[in-house]
């Protein structure tokens, strides 16, 4: 099977990187140059990094003969997303000495650190390290960050199912001890093998990401991913899980071939067949996957291409487990609910909101000082939302009071309490200035769009409604923009798609409403659509649901 | 004509002569035919061997900074020794003081640095024969003085050693002859007149002390130049403003990758305006300057130093003012504001201008290579020296005007040859050290190598305080690096890190390679920042010698001597 076509350069990179090792040791060395090696480029991703540039300073330094300024974005493998108070620190403080300062919640529950300059790379995975901290196959054509819903109040056993996170993630890292060996300058061990069963030595043919989401609860847009875990509570007891399959969301523009797809719910495992079933499902898309069209090579493509029939029935074959039919679930939430809350056990969690996920100091606001200060108290631990935002948890009732003070001293409660719930619902990826990819601003930029939007739906009155608003500054889809009530693309700088109609709790796509729109566009769009929504709106009606009614955009 | 042993000895004469060497015969040789009855040819012969008659021995010593006074005096002893002297030739650092009273023929060739001062290397000699009472009544000499007329002190040390040997009880051979920067032919011309005098030397009157001295008419050739294109190299966030300047003429420039540029700059308005108003004068004043006549808004603009005034001006200034002064230097501006004249007494400007200096040119490294930018253009890489005088923040004078020059501005220059520092044959490798503006010379090398298609290898060493923002020509060094053009680069940026990093540390990391690298015969260059740099990186190169051609610490020191006598270590340092 698979495809034959001739193979892209990078399966080539990996097959000739023994174990992932590459030249990266030498790309280290080398002092004339931020960067590192070309084939390096790609490999370094598998240990959880990516070399980039400053894209606002290009030109600039051209003209004064100096090379693009390079640095390395780390992404940490976090499964779940939950952070020791100690290694917040750690967190802390390696963001302060090697990074832009800034600590980015990623729309996967992790965190993103910028701006590390090569010479100041090895120091801060040395620190992480410390902590039991590791970035191994963040990224890479390998099995990502497992998501899992994030908030322990929605579900008694948020205990028993979180742990699967990490489990799946430890179960599908690849073998090779090179990571330690490059940064951490650890020897290399003969006797330990690196034989690698699942990934062989040519890993995945594209990225691949897995989430569990505990009903209600689909803060992880569980149909996005290349495996959607569900899990199946009854009376209080974990039964197992729905598995849904080929999620994803990127397109390539002006690329018809290209489209963001939801999983396909293959049907529901007990939880002792999980992990086979999930790594039979990855060894399928190892060996069927695209090589050759990087574009074409996620799992989505791959189930369509095979059919979703035989694609099922080969992962049956492979792991000996027949699914049964899909159980009943119900989603009712996507959207993190701010402030305190307490679990079933009396335990305090206050859930932050974050814009886009940005954790910085500033005059209005100390979210950094805030969160070391909580973590220097280690009476509360650190969670992260695939919604980009934070939640201060598993606080005792007699340390609540305390972390609360700390809240407020810094501003982090009124900055939750004033941004309004429009704000509060929306999401940026990167984009510039970092992202090779971005054609567009959207982290820097949806902040003033959200004020201006705000303004439109205060003539109308709509100023309490949360609908849900995503930005990316491409097509790749990084804050999941195919499934926002409203969706913003970019095409170019100030351009952007305009999506619309997707429903509140994440199950359907958007739909293209116009393209290429400016501001002064999307602002007259949205006061026209506002209008008519005030007016013609069913009770409680989502604006997403309202738009596919009225066939503003065609549904699929 | 000639036949047998004359036309053999001839030809055993001009074989190895120079190019120079020939035209000088045959000039000499036309001068003879011109004042002599028409010559016999034994006459001519004889005259070829008996040159070594009056003057069996002589040793030549040079001091020199960027090498002009070596060439000089290496071509010097060149032609003593065809003549069948026995030349012997010294830098003035490795000369045995001692011998001087054993010398009975003593050539020295030396240029003048910073105020007035002898070079660095020709100090100890210099502050020896001044310090001391030797007898020299034997010793016949000659001084010839490298320096320039654009310099207050022209050819100071060296007028100062001709005096002294004198007043030892020296005779000189031919009078000292002061060369300004154009000094190839002057120089050439008292070599001749020193060979000729010392032919009929013992028939000569010695001369006395105030004996007159001729001064080489200035030929500098001044080149009307435009302002291209200006840079800083440094990105935001640095500490430092190094300026890529590109300037660009109708007419070729002649100029080798290892020359300067020398440039004078003009004062500062500021500085001129605050002047003006302590001197109350409005510019249109006339006033004489050199023997010629200025309007005083001109003269002080662009002819008179008003900066940092030396202690000697100073000086004079308080005689004229009748104060004392404290023995320090200062800019004119604070001289006339703390130190005005009586109030009673006006200042006389015009005995103000006869005693300050003019402003002395300031030399830059070419950073371009004639082969590879054209002949109509010259870069150089200027870093603004920046200071502070209390809590004011001030600028060099030549890098700040340098450093504020914008597109199409007019700029005049001259080239400042050195001909100690210049790139080896082909394919031989080299060794460049270059930290900071250090660098300059290196890009000319590096270009003129890859246009030229020498395969030589090319090792640098950069050092600077920040990669990110400090690492000059990053991106053209990165394309000479791909091409393989450069070899090998190894940086050192000092505040990266806790501990300092500098460019000797990364020479210590890699010296067996840099030891197998001089031992196949690489030349080694040198350039940039003299205190600390050049002495620090000339330790390291001792050790690395030491450590790895198993030699002991003077021995090394034999090596690196003998390396700079072949001319395969080569230093441009200030
Ligand atoms: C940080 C993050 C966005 C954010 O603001 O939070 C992000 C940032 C980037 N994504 Fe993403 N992606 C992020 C979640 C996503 C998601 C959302 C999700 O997974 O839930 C998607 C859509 C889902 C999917 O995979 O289909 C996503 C789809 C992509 C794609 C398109 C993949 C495709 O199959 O078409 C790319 C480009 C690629 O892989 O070639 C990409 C590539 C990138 C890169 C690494 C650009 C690159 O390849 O050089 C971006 C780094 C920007 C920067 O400077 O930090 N990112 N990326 C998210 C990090 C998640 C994590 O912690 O692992
Ligand atoms: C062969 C050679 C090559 C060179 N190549 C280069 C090159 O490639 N690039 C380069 O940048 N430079 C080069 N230089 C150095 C350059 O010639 C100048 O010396 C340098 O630019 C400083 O000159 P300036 O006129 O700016 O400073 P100046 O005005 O001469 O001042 C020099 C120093 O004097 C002191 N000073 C001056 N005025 C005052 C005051 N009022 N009060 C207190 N202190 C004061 C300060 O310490 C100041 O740094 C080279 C020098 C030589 C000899
Ligand atoms: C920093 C500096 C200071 C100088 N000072 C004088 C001076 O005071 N008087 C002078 O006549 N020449 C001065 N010169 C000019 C040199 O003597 C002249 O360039 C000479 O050719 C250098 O010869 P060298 O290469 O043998 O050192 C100075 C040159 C430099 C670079
Ligand atoms: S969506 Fe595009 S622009 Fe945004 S982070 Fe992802 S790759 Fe970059």
């Amino acid at each position: 099977m698979g495809v034959n076509m001739s193979e892209s350069p990078v399966e080539r990179i990996k097959k000739a990187s023994r174990g992932l090792r590459g030249t990266l040791k030498e790309s280290l060395l080398d002092e004339h140059t931020g960067a590192i090696r070309e084939d390096d480029q790609a490999l370094v991703k598998f240990h959880g990094m990516y070399l980039q540039d400053d894209r606002d300073r290009r030109e600039e330094r051209a003209a004064k003969k100096l090379e693009r300024l390079y640095s390395f974005m780390i992404r940490l493998r976090l499964p779940g997303g939950l952070l020791t108070p100690e290694r917040w620190e750690t967190l802390h403080h390696v963001a302060g000495e090697q990074s832009t300062g800034v600590i980015k919640i990623t729309t996967r529950q992790t965190i993103q650190l910028h701006g590390i300059l090569k010479s100041h790379v090895k120091p801060a995975i040395s620190a992480f390290n410390k902590v039991h901290l590791d970035s191994i196959a963040a990224c890479g054509d390998v099995n990502r960050n497992v998501i899992c819903s994030a908030h322990p109040k929605y579900s008694a056993i948020h205990e028993e199912i979180f742990p699967y996170a990490n489990k799946i993630s430890s179960f599908l890292l690849p073998k090779t001890k090179a990571w330690y060996e490059i940064w951490l300058d650890e020897e290399k061990l003969a006797e330990v093998s690196e034989e690698d069963p699942l990934y062989e030595n040519r890993y995945l043919p594209r990225k691949f990401k897995i989430a569990i989401a505990i009903p209600p609860y689909n803060d992880v847009d569980v149909f996005t991913n290349d495996i959607g875990l569900i899990a199946v509570v009854e009376q209080n007891k974990l039964i197992g899980f729905n598995v849904a399959a080929g999620g994803g969301m990127g397109t390539t523009h002006g690329n018809p071939e290209t489209y963001p797809r939801l999983g396909t719910v293959l049907g529901f495992v007990k939880p002792g067949d999980l992990l086979k079933v999930v790594y039979e499902i990855v060894t399928v898309q190892r060996d069927n996957g695209n090589r050759s069209d990087r574009k074409l090579s996620r799992l989505k493509y791959t189930i369509d291409r095979m059919g979703v029939d035989v694609f099922k029935a080969e992962v049956e074959r492979r792991s000996g487990v027949q699914f049964e039919p899909a159980k009943k679930i119900v989603f009712t939430y996507r959207h993190d609910n701010y402030g305190w809350h307490q679990n079933h056990e009396g335990l305090w969690y206050y859930t932050a909101f974050i814009e886009n996920g940005r954790i910085y100091d500033d005059e209005q606001v100390q979210f950094k000082q805030a969160f070391f200060e909580i973590a220097q108290t280690r009476r509360a631990q650190f969670r992260f939302t695939c919604n980009q935002n934070l939640i201060i948890g598993d606080i005792k009732e007699e340390d609540k009071s305390l972390v609360e003070e700390m809240l407020d001293k810094y501003g982090v409660i009124k900055f939750t309490n004033e941004a309004s719930p429009v704000r509060k619902n929306s999401m940026a990826c990167v984009a510039l200035n970092t992202c090779p990819l971005a054609l567009a601003e959207a982290q820097r930029y949806l902040p003033s769009l959200v004020t201006k939007i705000e303004a439109i739906l205060a003539k109308y009155k709509l100023q309490n409604e949360g609908i849900n608003i995503r930005m990316t500054g491409c097509p790749n889809g990084c804050a999941r923009p195919y499934i926002s009530e409203i969706g913003f693309i970019g095409t170019a700088l100030g351009k952007y798609n305009m999506h619309l109609g997707a429903d509140v709790i994440g199950t359907r796509l958007n739909k293209i409403y116009k393209e290429g729109l400016t501001e002064e566009e999307i602002l007259y769009e949205l006061d026209v659509l506002f209008q008519r929504f005030v007016t013609t709106r069913k009770k409680k009606e989502a604006f997403g649901d309202f738009v596919m009614r009225e066939q503003i955009v065609q549904s699929p | 004509m000639l036949a047998g042993p004359k036309l053999q000895s001839l030809n055993e004469l001009l074989q190895d002569a120079s190019r120079e060497e020939l035209i000088w015969i045959s000039g000499y040789i036309a001068a003879l035919t011109s004042v002599q009855q028409p010559a016999k040819e034994t006459k001519v012969k004889e005259f070829v061997q008996d040159a070594s008659f009056t003057i069996p021995a002589c040793t030549v010593v040079y001091g020199t900074e960027t090498g002009n006074s070596k060439k000089v005096a290496t071509d010097f002893s060149n032609r003593l020794k065809k003549q069948g002297v026995q030349a012997k030739l010294k830098s003035l650092d490795q000369y045995k003081i001692n011998d001087l009273s054993k010398e009975s023929c003593l050539i020295v060739v030396m240029s003048t640095q910073g105020d007035g001062e002898p070079p660095e290397a020709a100090k100890k000699f210099y502050d020896h024969i001044h310090k001391n009472e030797i007898s020299l009544g034997h010793l016949k000499y000659g001084v010839l003085a490298l320096g320039d007329s654009a310099y207050p002190l022209f050819c100071k040390a060296g007028e100062d050693i001709d005096m002294r040997l004198y007043q030892l009880g020296g005779r000189r051979i031919t009078p000292l002859r002061k060369c300004d920067t154009d000094f190839e032919s002057d120089a050439n011309g008292w070599i001749d007149e020193f060979i000729n005098a010392a032919l009929k030397f013992d028939n000569a009157p010695s001369g006395n002390g105030s004996v007159k001295t001729k001064t080489a008419k200035t030929g500098k050739k001044i080149y009307d130049g435009t302002i291209a294109g200006i840079v800083n190299l440094n990105d935001r966030g640095s500490n430092k403003e190094t300026y890529h300047i590109e300037i660009a003429t109708e007419e070729d420039i002649n100029y080798e990758p290892g020359d300067s540029l020398g440039v004078v700059a003009k004062n500062g308005h500021a500085a001129l305006n605050k002047i003006f108003e302590l001197l109350e004068l409005d510019g249109e004043e006339e006033l004489i300057y050199k023997e010629q006549t200025y309007k005083a808004a001109d003269l002080f603009r662009s002819k008179i130093n008003i900066q940092y005034l030396p202690e000697r001006i100073v000086q004079q200034y308080a005689k004229l003012v009748k104060k004392d002064i404290p023995l320090v230097k200062m800019d004119l501006a604070d001289l006339l504001r703390i130190y005005p004249p009586e109030a009673d007494q006006r200042l006389n400007v015009q005995l103000l201008v006869n005693i300050l200096d003019p402003i002395i040119p300031r030399l830059y490294s070419i950073s371009s290579s004639p082969s590879s930018h054209g002949e109509k253009e010259v870069h150089v890489t200027v870093s603004r020296s920046k200071f502070n005088v209390g809590d004011q923040v001030r600028y060099g004078l030549c890098s700040d005007y340098l450093s504020c020059l914008a597109e199409d501005d007019e700029l005049q220059f001259y080239i400042q040859r050195n001909s100690s520092f210049r790139l080896p044959a082909p394919d031989t490798d080299i060794i460049m050290i270059g930290p900071g503006t250090g660098l300059a010379p290196f890009r000319s090398f590096l270009f003129e190598r890859d246009a030229q298609g020498h395969q030589g290898r090319n090792w640098l060493f950069f050092g600077e305080q920040h990669f990110v923002s400090d690492f000059l020509y990053q991106t053209e060094l990165l394309s000479l690096f791909d091409t393989g053009v450069l070899t090998k680069v190894n940086t050192a940026f000092s505040r990266d890190q806790k501990e300092k990093i500098y460019v000797q540390h990364k020479m210590q990391q890699h010296a067996a390679e840099l030891f197998e690298w001089m031992q196949n015969g690489a030349h080694i260059y040198l350039c940039g920042c003299k205190d600390p740099m050049s002495f620090d990186v000339e330790k390291t190169l001792l050790n690395i010698i030491a450590t790895h051609g198993n030699l002991n610490e003077s021995k090394a020191e034999e090596y690196l001597i003998a390396m700079q006598e072949n001319g395969r270590y080569h230093k441009d340092v200030y």
